[in-house]
């Protein structure tokens, strides 16, 4: 990483952006707790992270882009088992189990081994995971990735609804039209360095996101000479 | 289109080392190394003891011809889902015939360790009974045709195999049987062969019938052919040999028409077991675990147990150990002492054996712990709690049969006390190795000896060694006042009970302790330890 400095206000629903390698998954790791930096302070709701990680853990929810989870256990029993590590009272665990399973769709699911859920399954169990202690804050890696566009839909719909009663969603998304139309403000990593950060209209400059983005990060379009090839069909 | 196969196989191994550090590919060729004596011992067996004993001779042969042909139709259904070469599917997408495929995989599959042993082992049937004359030529299409049988029966039976294989179901139905067998074999070799001491030769000779049943089976056509042929018969030898060849074209057929239901039919849709939500605790413990961050671990660990392959396997095979050590004191006459019963205390050591690595099961996952800012004390006593309730009901189990067969029933309850103690201290260093010396293990679980990243397994065997040598050494004390108690006065046993639950909760407390200040401040860096190398 190269040094990054960012402040995300209170109910705010902030967009990360980059290419593939600029470090989002990283900057993630190192503000939820679970990647140690090399140097740098982070600080969730007016407490430092690295000084006292339990405290900042229990205001936040974490959606990370590896999706390896306790896939052994069934839907139902992977939150039980959340609520439980987080010192949650077992009914209150219960409710809200039954709650988001229904509202993610995977109520029919429920008893399954998450070894066998799909993709998207993955994605919305571990998003009931990190929203069923209800976090002031929640990180989501990447959460539309692999999601039908109904439970897309349904997914944004709780977000919107989450940051609109005061919660602080940071999510990082290569889908550009989604960040852009979610997000109040969004920031643009690359190379390990954040090279634009504010509001969305302002950092879009009255272009497209994907356009604004595009310009810098010095990406070009693909040469049309170098694949000419492509229009000889083969036998 | 042979050429490109073979060539394929070459750089998935070559790569395959590649990817792996220095020490990690020292390791492998260590691993290699290993092979060679097993390749080498079959070799000289084969040359030497036919010529040394021909009437052993034939059913020699037929037993190394038969496990050699079970051994390739059962290994690679563990290591499919880690060698890339074994699936079929893999090449749908490529314009091949099913007809091409076949060749160019047979000589594909000739290429690695495997099948280099299997031949070094197999050459050693060409010395043993190959004669001057026209008879050595049929001693070696015999081998050739045994090796043959051996890829084309592997590769069929694959292919034949290969949706079934890459359902998660069926998979860990496949790992648990072939490794559950292994091991139950393994057993009951020695076993058998504890009994075979009393039988006469006559008894042996009962067995003829068998053999000569063997002796009509593929591999066992093969093994007759070569001896015929060693021994002159060579009309009889032509005939087994063709039969013997007539099952690898049956074979290939059959690979054939797998291949081409594999590449040009649709996959089935794949079906989700469900099963009713029943709650994270199982059942009979709802209410002896506690209902906080201890409890909820302790309940994951225990479903992991019931669910997870490789967790499945070792409790299994620690099972059938402590079966085959009842078995082992019913029929060895010296042996069945009441105090026998002690013997039960080798559960709990095995019990221990997995919580050396109890992080490595759950992998990169640990990120949830993390994540929930979990306290590392309850998350190892939680760990420790299932630990202790799985091998405390093995070794009670144990401990009961032992005492049935021996009817050293007073020793019932020093083998649980004693039990429990050295379940516990084992624990309590299970606790420091586990988080200092954390290690992921493959994700797929195909294979269960495996550890991530080859060649890893060196420095998990010196680990595990040197905490197995810390617990005997802590054992150490309560093994003298037992072997005093048995020896020279029994009532100290009883003062035994007391004094290993003390010793076993005290030393584990330490351990507990030690182990979760430690974690405390480096949970990133467990969680670090655990998550797979990635590719640079």
């Amino acid at each position: 990483m190269g040094g990054i400095d960012l402040e995300i206000p209170h109910g705010c629903f902030f967009g990360l952006v980059g290419p593939n390698g600029a470090g989002k998954t990283t900057t993630l790791g190192m503000v939820t707790g679970l990647l140690r930096p090399d140097a740098g302070l982070v600080m969730i709701d007016g407490i430092e992270v690295w000084r006292d990680p339990v405290a900042a853990k229990r205001r936040i929810g974490v959606l990370p882009e590896d999706l390896r989870l306790f896939d052994r256990l069934t839907g139902a029993e992977l939150l039980t088992y959340n609520g439980l590590l987080r010192a949650m009272p077992a009914p209150v665990v219960a409710a809200r189990s039954r709650e988001l399973l229904e509202v993610l769709g995977l109520a029919d699911a429920a008893g399954t081994l998450v070894v066998d859920y799909s993709h998207g399954m993955r994605k919305k169990i571990a998003l009931a995971a990190a929203l069923l202690h209800a976090p002031r804050v929640l990180f989501l890696d990447e959460p539309f990735e692999a999601i039908d566009p109904v439970s897309a839909r349904t997914i944004r719909g709780l977000l919107e609804r989450y940051t609109a009663g005061g919660a602080t969603v940071v999510f990082s998304s290569h889908v550009m039209e989604l960040v852009e139309r979610l997000c109040d403000r969004v920031g643009i990593m690359h190379l390990g360095r954040l090279i634009a950060e504010g509001p969305t209209d302002q950092v879009r400059a009255g272009r497209s996101l994907e356009d604004a983005f595009v310009e810098l990060v010095g990406a070009g379009d693909a040469g049309a000479e170098e694949l000419g090839w492509l229009g000889t069909w083969s036998a | 289109m042979a050429g490109y196969l073979v060539g394929l196989r070459i750089a998935l191994l070559r790569n395959g080392l590649r990817r792996s550090s220095w020490p990690q590919q020292a390791a492998l060729a260590l691993g290699a190394l290993a092979g060679l004596p097993l390749a080498f011992g079959g070799f000289l067996l084969l040359a030497l003891v036919p010529r040394a004993e021909p009437r052993a001779g034939l059913l020699l042969v037929e037993a190394v011809f038969l496990l050699l042909f079970c051994g390739w139709g059962l290994f690679p259904l563990l290591s499919f889902a880690g060698d890339a070469s074994l699936d079929p599917s893999r090449l749908a997408l490529l314009p091949l015939r099913p007809g091409e495929l076949v060749t160019g995989l047979s000589l594909a599959a000739c290429v690695g360790v495997a099948p280099l042993c299997t031949l070094v082992a197999l050459v050693g049937a060409v010395v043993g009974f190959g004669t001057l004359g026209p008879g050595v030529v049929l001693v070696v299409a015999a081998v050739l045709v045994q090796f043959a049988l051996c890829i084309v029966g592997s590769r069929a039976l694959l292919t034949a195999l290969s949706r079934q294989l890459r359902s998660r179901r069926a998979r860990d139905l496949v790992i648990v049987l072939v490794s559950v067998t292994a091991v139950a074999f393994n057993l009951a070799l020695q076993v058998g062969a504890r009994l075979a001491e009393r039988l006469e030769r006559a008894d042996l000779e009962a067995l003829r019938p068998v053999v000569r049943v063997l002796g009509w089976l593929p591999p066992g056509l093969a093994a007759r052919a070569l001896v015929d042929a060693g021994q002159g018969r060579l009309a009889a030898a032509v005939a087994e040999l063709a039969g013997a060849a007539l099952a690898v074209v049956a074979l290939g057929w059959w690979w054939w028409r797998s291949l081409d239901r594999v590449l040009t039919s649709a996959e089935p849709a794949a079906r989700r077991p469900t099963r009713q939500p029943a709650g994270l605790f199982p059942r009979p413990l709802r209410r002896l675990l506690p209902a906080d961050q201890r409890g909820a671990v302790a309940a994951k660990e225990l479903r992991y147990l019931a669910r997870h392959p490789r967790l499945r396997v070792a409790w299994v095979v620690s099972c059938l150990l402590g079966l085959a050590l009842v078995v082992f004191v019913t029929v060895t006459d010296g042996l069945r002492h009441p105090w026998m019963v002690l013997a039960a205390l080798a559960m709990p050591f095995l019990a221990s054996q997995n919580s050396l690595n109890q992080f490595g099961f759950e992998g990169a996952a640990y990120w949830t712990q993390v994540a929930a800012g979990a306290d590392p004390r309850g998350d190892l006593t939680g760990r420790n709690l299932a630990s202790l309730l799985s091998g405390m009901v093995s070794t009670a189990v144990l401990s009961l049969l032992l005492a049935a067969v021996t009817g050293g029933w007073l020793y019932v309850p020093v083998a649980l006390c004693l039990g429990f103690g050295v379940l516990a201290l084992s624990l309590g260093v299970a606790d420091v190795v586990s988080v200092r010396f954390a290690y992921p293990l493959p994700e797929d679980a195909s294979n269960l000896w495996a550890v991530q990243g080859t060649g890893q397994g060196c420095l998990v065997g010196v680990v595990q060694m040197v905490a197995f040598a810390v617990q005997s050494v802590l054992v150490a004390p309560l093994a003298a006042v037992v072997v005093a108690g048995v020896v020279a006065w029994p009532p100290a046993l009883v003062l035994v009970c007391p004094l290993a639950i003390g010793y076993g909760v005290f030393l584990w407390r330490v351990g507990l302790g030690l182990g979760a200040s430690w974690l405390g401040g480096h949970q990133p860096e467990l969680l670090v330890a655990l998550s797979p190398r990635r590719a640079a």
